[in-house]
């Protein structure tokens, strides 16, 4: 009996403190899955949460799994696995796995490069159909470069001074862009691995600056057409010029650090 | 010739004329009628009655209807005769009138004839008369007879044998069991009567035997008697020879062995109400089995309890009386408040037999509790005292609550607050005398803990609205008190050192015992300025303890603190929530930072893994201390992630402001995952802070 209510008490203590870092929708659009901070993935039947006779029990999940021992920052789904990373290896599950409710690990990717104390964290996932490529931004300050068929890293982008927060992709997957702590935003050729080909520093941009809040860079996001840019996190919400590497636009949120953002059809929406 | 005779022949009755007759019948209708009168000469007698017999009266009247005629006609010839007026001669007149006179013998002789005729009619009438009575005689003597015999033959038939009644077996099972020589088989399957004969005469001799076993069985059992008797006397004799080697065994009980003692006490015991009674068993033998520091003890009156017992039935019919009694007194304009005052004051009556349970403690403290049944609301109540040993009593402001009586024990198991009854028959028969809740009599009766019911074998279930009382169970109390023993241990040893723990936050430092101090860095700038205990209405105002409320985690019941921490601008509120059954649940904190602007956990996302820090991973500082220091412990780690905060958000921060505080700590990182966690995680063997 005592050790049933010590673990009840830990349990409601974390769910108290739990934080739903990222999620993402299945293949067939009918599932949402969810990360938190205690490495727990949750899914979600959509169909029956969003039913107009939606009862209490509908809104639970109708499957978890322990995804990591640690925290999951990043899901991605691609259209056979579902890949999550974040303190710990990068893991990923098949779908069809999910959907039979019986997942087990499919296959992982580690830095086994680093041997520091202190294993990196992944932060973001990115990935590319066409080379079958899945980039990783981590906590060593790099992104990775991941090909899926002999899961080996092909390549890092190094460059930043601080952790990656986050990744996106423009033209088509040649271009890798990714935002860090450090403050900067670089553009990489995903070809070339020396160096970035552009660097942004929007905290060093007096429209968009915010030192109160910090320098570090949160979210990224490219428009449909590639032209436009808008990344947020300490400084404020700003759309870039991708031409000119000019900002254009600043969204005022004051006292708000955005950690997503995202571009829908012809709006930007962000939190 | 004949006719001299015709006078005469009326006077011979008795001859017969058989001759004669014929001739006459067949005689015209002459108005002469010659009588011929043939005697035959053979018959000494005249017989009319044979003349009769051959006359036909049809003839004989219509010979009076002309002798009739002829007389009239003589008589109007010898009118007419003297009529004509001549003279008749006197010989024609009388020869008329002898003819005249002839024609009455003639009818005379008819008239006798027609006598003779009725009487012989009559006579024959008569005769079959009698025949027929005769008949009629014999034929009711026979319908007589024959009633007679039909009564006999109903009367047979009624006869109701006694054998009609023995229920005999049936007629397998007679025909299996019954030997040859009665059941006769071949003579009874043909007759029924004999087979009936045969069944009884097998039913006697069935019964016939059993008769007999039974005055065996009967000698037997008087035999068996007479041994009993004997056998009791002997015990009886030997009654007075125990107590005396009892006596006896007096002086040796003053040694060592207390044998006297023991037995006044299991015989008060048995006057005790069955769910003290299981609990002084239960505990007893607990103490002899496996626990010597714990003892238990029978108090209070014993005749009350024997007087008691005596008068429990009376209670139940007293209680229906009591209604007539009270309407009795109604109209005798008694106050009624008395009435209603004696019925409140039995309901809470207890039973006047205690049983005593000491808990000696690792320490020297000793928790007395006192169990006492109340009788009408069938459950068991304690009363606690608790006396410290002499160096552990440290006298607190913020702690005074802490070892009172009415709250050491509450929550001793998760949700076991003590405050209502956990009978729920018991709220009906209180609102039914207008008293409160049970929660106000609390301090009269004691705390009727959901522990304390099982201890005594009364296991309530709860939510169950039409339960009966449950009969106090021994398996029940035996399977609890164990635990029970060890929980009350460890929740006074907790309490002890909580209150000597928050002594000395009330002296502003936290004291960290020494197997904790690996968990901390050796030196953290934060400094420990305040330490307040607060009661739940100010708890429930402080804007950043809103979400605890509202996940429902913190009740009117729980202990609240509030603690303040500062170093140099900054200054740091945290609201404590120490639970009752702490440290089975750990104390929660809710943290607010006021340095540029507030921070707390709903704006600022480092405060609210600050907050986690301190109440997710509390089993790690348990593992490394005792969990009775875990408050402390929680404490010392969220001033240190106070200084990591600080440090972290100065150097972030680095380009709005100077650094108001220098990076003392070891940070390698100070910033990770997406939501830019600050490294609240120290790493003892290498004194770094890291990230989790």
């Amino acid at each position: 009996m005592a050790v049933n209510f010590e673990e009840d008490i830990i349990k409601q203590r974390q769910e108290f403190h739990m934080t739903v870092f990222c999620q993402c929708f299945s293949p067939c659009g009918k599932y949402l899955v969810a990360a938190n901070n205690f490495g727990k993935i949750a899914v979600f039947s959509l169909v029956s949460a969003l039913s107009p006779d939606v009862i209490e029990d509908n809104r639970r999940p109708i499957l978890s799994f322990e995804g990591s021992k640690g925290a999951i920052y990043t899901l991605l789904s691609t259209s056979k696995f579902l890949i999550c990373g974040g303190e710990g290896e990068i893991r990923a599950w098949n779908w069809s796995d999910i959907y039979k409710k019986t997942p087990k690990v499919a296959w992982s990717l580690s830095n086994s490069s680093s041997v520091r104390f202190d294993e990196p964290e992944t932060n973001c996932l990115l990935y590319n159909e066409k080379d079958n490529t899945l980039f990783s931004g981590c906590g060593d300050n790099n992104v990775y470069m991941w090909d899926l068929e002999s899961g080996t890293c092909k390549g890092t982008l190094s460059g930043h001074t601080d952790y990656i927060h986050c990744l996106t992709s423009r033209n088509n997957g040649q271009e890798v862009i990714s935002g860090s702590e450090d403050g900067s935003v670089r553009i990489w050729d995903s070809r070339r691995t020396s160096e970035a080909m552009h660097v942004v520093e929007p905290y060093k941009h007096e429209e968009c600056c915010r030192p109160n809040q910090g320098k570090w860079i949160g979210c990224l996001a490219v428009d449909s057409s590639d032209d436009w840019l808008v990344c947020g996190g300490g400084p404020s919400l700003t759309s870039w010029h991708m031409r000119s590497l000019s900002p254009t636009i600043t969204f005022p949120t004051p006292d708000v650090c955005h950690n997503h953002v995202m571009f829908y059809e012809d709006m930007v929406s962000g939190h | 010739m004949s006719s001299s005779t015709n006078p005469i022949v009326k006077k011979r009755r008795r001859t017969t004329r058989p001759g004669s007759e014929i001739s006459i019948t067949t005689s015209s209708k002459d108005v002469k009628k010659v009588k011929l009168m043939s005697h035959e000469p053979q018959e000494p007698a005249y017989s009319e009655e044979k003349e009769v017999d051959l006359r036909d009266p049809q003839k004989d009247q219509a010979m009076f209807a002309t002798a009739c005629g002829e007389v009239k006609t003589c008589m109007k010839n010898i009118y007419d005769m003297k009529m004509e007026g001549q003279q008749p001669g006197p010989s024609e007149v009388s020869e008329k009138r002898i003819q005249a006179s002839l024609n009455f013998v003639t009818l005379k002789k008819l008239n006798r004839v027609a006598h003779i005729r009725c009487k012989k009619a009559k006579d024959v009438t008569h005769e079959s008369k009698m025949k027929v009575d005769s008949f009629h005689l014999q034929l009711q003597n026979l319908l007589y007879e024959v009633m007679h015999l039909q009564k006999e033959i109903r009367k047979c038939l009624e006869f109701d044998s006694k054998d009609e009644d023995i229920d005999l077996v049936e007629v397998d099972d007679f025909y299996q069991d019954a030997p040859a020589e009665i059941s006769k088989p071949e003579i009874t399957q043909k007759d029924p009567h004999q087979l009936r004969l045969a069944r009884l005469d097998w039913e006697l001799e069935q019964r016939q035997r059993l008769a007999e076993k039974c005055k065996d069985a009967q000698n037997n059992k008087d035999i068996f008697l007479k041994e009993i008797r004997t056998k009791k006397e002997y015990l009886d004799s030997l009654q007075p020879k125990l107590t005396d080697v009892l006596q006896s065994t007096q002086p040796l009980q003053m040694l060592s062995m207390p044998y006297e003692e023991t037995r006044t006490q299991h015989k008060t015991a048995r006057h005790l109400p069955r769910p003290l009674y299981i609990l002084y068993v239960q505990a007893s033998a607990y103490h002899e089995a496996c626990d010597k520091r714990l003892s238990v003890n029978i108090e209070g009156d014993l005749e009350a309890a024997i007087v008691e017992e005596s008068t429990n039935h009376a209670i139940e019919i007293e209680s229906d009386s009591d209604d007539e009694t009270a309407e009795r007194s109604k109209r005798r304009r008694r106050k009624t408040g008395d009435v209603l005052k004696e019925k409140r004051k039995r309901t809470l009556k207890k039973h006047p037999l205690k049983v005593t349970l000491t808990v000696k403690c690792s320490d020297g403290s000793v928790l007395c509790l006192t169990f006492s049944y109340l009788i009408l609301l069938q459950i068991v109540t304690v009363s606690v005292k608790l006396t410290p040993a002499s160096d552990s009593v440290v006298s607190t402001v913020t702690g005074g609550d802490l070892l009172s009586a009415n709250s050491l024990l509450s929550c001793l198991f998760p949700e076991d607050y003590g405050n209502d009854t956990p009978n729920t028959a018991n709220n009906y028969q209180l609102s039914k005398l207008g008293m409160d809740s049970f929660r106000a009599y609390i301090s009269e009766v004691g705390h009727p803990y959901m522990w304390v019911q099982r201890l005594a074998g009364l296991e309530f279930l709860e939510g169950d609205e039409d339960q009966e009382v449950p009969r106090a169970k021994s398996s029940v109390s035996a399977s609890h008190i164990e635990a029970t023993t060890k929980a009350l241990r460890n929740r006074v040893t907790a309490r002890l050192a909580l209150q000597k723990q928050l002594a000395s936050l009330e002296r502003h430092t936290i004291p960290v015992p020494s197997e904790s101090q690996c968990l901390f860095p050796a030196k953290l700038d934060g400094k420990f300025t305040n330490w307040t205990s607060i009661p739940y209405e100010d708890y429930i105002i402080l804007p950043y303890t809103r979400e605890v409320q509202e996940a429902e985690m913190v009740n009117e019941m729980d202990m609240l603190f509030k603690a303040t921490f500062e170093r140099k601008s900054a200054k740091l509120n945290a609201a404590i929530v120490v639970p009752q059954d702490y440290p089975g649940s750990p104390s929660l904190f809710s943290v607010q930072i006021s340095w540029r602007g507030e921070h707390n956990a709903q704006n600022d996302e480092s405060i609210r893994l600050m907050e986690s820090e301190v109440n997710v991973h509390f089993k790690e500082i348990m593992a490394h201390g005792s969990p009775d220091y875990l408050l402390t412990n929680q404490l010392q780690r969220l001033l240190m992630c106070f200084d990591v905060y600080l440090e972290a958000k100065s150097s972030l921060a680095s380009l709005a402001a100077p650094v108001e505080f220098s990076k003392d700590k070891v940070m390698p990182r100070l910033a990770r995952g997406p939501h830019r966690a600050k490294p609240y995680k120290y790493n003892p063997h290498h004194g770094f802070f890291s990230h989790r």
